[in-house]
């Protein structure tokens, strides 16, 4: 898994690009928690070339809109894959995260 | 495919010789308990408990990449047993380690899921299994049997909710993993390991060691 990361205006964008898994989990999770310590507070996760997920990665995903949420920042998805999509279902996760379709609309919504 | 095991004379030689035929069938066996469930159905109906089984089934990662693992669902208890070689086959989930790690996330998603009453928290015992045949009494059904199995559902017996009940022979399957990555002994959940107790099980002749990862 590689991240790709920009920084813009409104928040900081993460890209993911390859697999989220439970190997490679915490070099995403060392990431958020590096900008969440440096009270970075609006960060969208474009998920548009990650192409899988397991419950590790979700697990990081929720545990930073948790720490987000907490100091009233914005944490928000974007460009799901319909496979990642179906997970973030079955999990609930669609409830409970903003997730736009594409990184333009996501980035509307800060 | 189970060897089926069906014999109309209770003496027959031939059964003997089958059964002594069963190679054993090493792998890790599950055991996964969702909490609460059975006061629940005597407090709401079924589209109350219904939804929360489903939602919570739904939820355990492993049986969606190990569907044709689950053994046998009993209530609101799931038996799973994956053998070696189908572990090794896998794709993403090809490890002991791998295999702890995802059940805690799956625990850790379901104990901090905002939305209250989506969910029901789980406990889970996990246990890796040498004595362990691959035989079924029923026609056309899959099933396990043996020593170490049984002893899975004893572990269960010191389950909480969000707690992991891992045997020592687990452990020790994990620790190898972690060895041959590279990685330290308390990686990823493993951080969270108790020490080591000492239980002597209902049954079982010899007294069993096993720790426990309660879900932060």
């Amino acid at each position: 898994m590689e991240l790709i990361e920009k920084n813009t205006e409104k928040c900081i964008i993460i890209g993911i690009k390859g697999r989220l898994d439970t190997i490679n989990y915490s070099i995403l999770e060392k990431r958020l928690m590096e900008l969440l310590d440096q009270n970075v507070t609006k960060i969208m996760v474009n998920c548009s070339q990650m192409d899988y997920v397991s419950s590790s990665g979700l697990r990081i995903l929720l545990m930073a809109l948790k720490r987000i949420t907490m100091v009233k920042g914005k944490f928000v998805l974007c460009s799901l894959q319909e496979n990642i999509r179906e997970i973030f279902e079955i999990s609930g996760f669609t409830s409970i995260f903003e997730i736009y379709p594409n990184e333009e609309d996501a980035l509307n919504a800060f | 495919m189970a060897y089926y095991i069906h014999f109309k004379d209770p003496n027959s030689e031939e059964m003997v010789r089958y059964l002594s035929s069963v190679p054993t069938c090493p792998g890790t066996c599950f055991f996964m308990d969702i909490n609460r469930s059975t006061d629940m159905k005597y407090l709401g109906g079924l589209t109350d408990w219904g939804r929360k089984l489903n939602n919570t089934f739904n939820f355990l990662s492993l049986l969606n990449d190990f569907p044709e693992n689950i053994v046998k669902g009993i209530g609101d208890e799931i038996m799973l047993f994956i053998p070696d070689d189908v572990l090794k086959s896998k794709p993403a989930i090809n490890s002991y380690y791998l295999l702890l790690e995802e059940i805690y996330a799956t625990l850790y998603n379901i104990r901090h899921y905002p939305v209250v009453d989506t969910f029901l928290d789980c406990k889970v015992a996990i246990h890796y299994c040498t004595e362990v045949y691959n035989i079924t009494y029923f026609e056309g059904a899959n099933d396990y049997y043996g020593s170490d199995v049984d002893l899975t559902a004893r572990l269960m017996t010191k389950g909480i909710e969000s707690r992991i009940v891992l045997s020592e022979k687990f452990l020790m399957k994990v620790h190898a993993d972690l060895a041959a990555l590279g990685l330290p002994d308390n990686s990823g959940c493993l951080g969270r390991l108790s020490g080591s107790f000492l239980e002597n099980f209902k049954g079982v002749p010899v007294s069993t060691m096993y720790r426990v990862i309660d879900v932060e």
